[in-house]
């Protein structure tokens, strides 16, 4: 396709069933919060990015302060972005094989090395037409779930065009998980801001 | 109570669980620091002295130095060439400016382990200032194992190499790896400076057989030759430096005779036993004297030539120093005679090392990195052995581990 001319937006350090860790391209250029990645491969597996960290390379160096602006550093201590490197952590939401679009687990995680993309506004719409993959994101407890809901609903409606029918699928998605607490489900929805 | 009733317990057990005796090493050790101290009461009146005797020789230092070439004392003087107590202020250094810097370290052959071979690896490091151009922050392992390197013609018999034969290896290593490193300049007309951590006085190499000497003093020279010819300055950076060669050539100074005989003969030991004039100011390190000298940092002493035996070999890299106050402490700087003679290329060392410092906030922060780059820490130790024993299982070679190494690794209970 097209959109794959892009550069990989990272590479996978650390995999898993549910989840992986991947390793920035460029330094702190991980996908945002709340993004649609992909990962290419048979079947493609699709994630939403939930953490990202920055830190030093190595386990016994921390970063100081210097009390100088990232261009100033990259002029005068060019070696400071030779020793951090920028990871993200993202939630595996589906794949995609030749039989069509799943929204559960797929039954091999990612391999390592493999690249991480964005997902094309097209791709992200195509997946996100089932709202179901919303409960797997909002049932974590490690991550920000309620944020991590909001990013969620607020990526796909602006990858499909502004589209108000599917704010309206995905906040009826989001009552059906909060049947019992009014207050928590009226907060989120107010702060998907469209 | 309690804590009564179980102190005679513990000392009973204290023999048979600790390793260390703890209270007779910590008896010895206030041993030592009141040793120190009364060192350090009786080191700043003889500080004084040599402070006082190095502004005699402000305007006379050709006297002094004079007289020191028809001298003979046992101790190394340095040559002086300039008014020993000028100071030089801290240059501008360019916007934009390359610095290379490399260090080693090596994993030296244990008979005990795997197979006889040892590793020197060279932490290699360049870093652009001023252009955004990304550095270069790498390490080159090389492996030695063949017969020739594992063993030296010495003086017409075969020795086994040992670690002070691989230390002079690695030195050597480190030198040329910084020439290499020459070649990562991007353009030409980019301002240039080599840095090497520690001397670059070969004094190791003095009362070692003939063709070993000679081998590594010619690396050691054609790696001078290629920074002479490229026009990049490379300079050793010592860190708490004990030399006392420009003291010395003080104390020279004091003594009464002219011209001053070598100790054994000198008649002022007869006057005065114990104190004769000379050791007024004896045991006063030159990182002492300059930071008396050197008020303001980022200032420098003038440069001194080294009179060490060694550098006759030298030719036209013959070594200078001076002495740079970085702020944090009393830095000794070496550089080769090409380079002192050269008053852009010295001005030019002296800005790089005064600006590394403050980025390395105490020590020159391309060493450092050099240095973390050229370590070998117990983790990746652990792994060299092990890839040896696999690569040499998988080989279908036998490695055998000595008993003694095994017991190292883990002692039974």
């Amino acid at each position: 396709m097209a959109e794959q001319a892009q550069p990989h937006v990272g590479e996978v350090i650390e995999s898993g069933t549910a989840e992986f860790t991947a390793e920035s391209r460029v330094l702190h250029g991980a996908p945002p919060f709340g993004a649609y990645v992909k990962i290419d491969g048979y079947p493609m597996i699709y994630a939403i990015t939930y953490n990202i960290s920055t830190q030093s390379i190595e386990p016994n160096r921390r970063p100081t302060a210097y009390g100088k602006t990232e261009d100033e550093l990259r002029l005068e201590q060019p070696q400071i972005f030779e020793l951090l490197r920028t990871e993200f952590n993202c939630l595996i939401i589906g794949y995609e094989d030749e039989t069509g679009i799943y929204q559960n687990l797929p039954p091999h995680p990612p391999k390592i090395h493999n690249f991480v993309h964005f997902c094309s506004a097209t791709e992200i719409a195509n997946f996100t037409d089932q709202a179901h993959y919303l409960r797997p994101i909002f049932g974590q407890t490690r991550v920000p779930s309620d944020d991590l809901t909001i990013a969620a609903i607020r990526n796909a409606y602006l990858a499909r065009g502004e589209n108000g029918h599917y704010l309206v699928k995905a906040g009826k998605e989001v009552a059906r998980l909060l049947k019992d607490d009014y207050d928590r489900l009226h907060s989120i929805l107010e702060r998907i801001h469209v | 109570m309690c804590i009564v009733l179980r102190s005679w317990y513990v000392v009973e057990l204290t023999p048979i669980i600790n390793m260390l005796d703890h209270i007779a090493t910590k008896q010895q050790i206030n041993l030592m620091v009141r040793n120190q101290w009364s060192a350090q009461r009786s080191s700043g009146n003889k500080l004084e002295r040599a402070f006082q005797e190095a502004r005699r020789w402000t305007v006379d230092w050709q006297h002094l130095t004079d007289k020191i070439a028809r001298s003979k004392p046992s101790w190394l003087t340095a040559e002086i060439v300039e008014p020993v107590t000028l100071q030089r202020a801290r240059p501008e250094r360019p916007v934009e400016i390359t610095v290379l810097a490399t260090d080693g370290s090596q994993l030296f052959p244990d008979r005990h382990e795997v197979a006889a071979c040892y590793l020197i690896n060279i932490g290699t490091i360049v870093f652009h200032y001023g252009t955004g151009e990304r550095p270069i922050l790498s390490s080159i392992p090389t492996l030695f194992y063949t017969e020739e390197e594992l063993f030296l013609e010495w003086n017409g018999k075969r020795t086994p190499v040992n670690a002070d034969m691989v230390g002079v290896h690695r030195g050597i290593m480190e030198l040329e790896t910084l020439a290499d490193l020459t070649k990562k300049v991007p353009v030409s007309t980019r301002k240039t400076v080599a840095l090497s951590d520690g001397t670059l006085i070969d004094w190791t190499l003095e009362g070692k057989p003939d063709d070993f000497k000679n081998e590594m003093l010619r690396r050691t020279l054609a790696s001078f030759d290629r920074f002479e010819k490229t026009k990049i300055p490379v300079a050793g950076y010592i860190s708490s430096s004990n030399s006392a060669d420009v003291v010395n050539a003080l104390r020279v100074g004091l003594c009464p005779e002219d011209p001053v005989p070598a100790c054994e003969s000198c008649p002022q030991r007869t006057y005065h036993p114990d104190t004769p004039p000379c050791t007024a100011i004896e045991g006063v390190y030159d990182r002492a004297l300059f930071g008396r000298v050197l008020k303001n940092p980022g200032d420098r002493s003038v440069v001194f030539r080294s009179t060490s035996e060694i550098l006759k070999e030298y030719g036209r890299h013959r070594i200078f120093f001076f002495y740079v106050n970085v702020g944090f402490e009393i830095a000794r700087i070496e550089v080769p005679a090409w380079v002192a003679e050269d008053t852009e290329m010295l001005n030019l060392v002296h800005s790089v090392v005064c600006d590394q410092v403050d980025k390395g906030k105490g020590y020159p922060i391309i060493l450092a990195e050099a240095h973390e780059k050229a370590v070998v820490r117990g983790g990746d130790r652990e792994l060299f052995y092990q890839l040896l024993s696999e690569t040499y299982v998988r080989g279908g070679v036998r490695s055998e581990i000595s008993r003694k190494n095994i017991s190292k690794r883990r002692l039974l209970i």
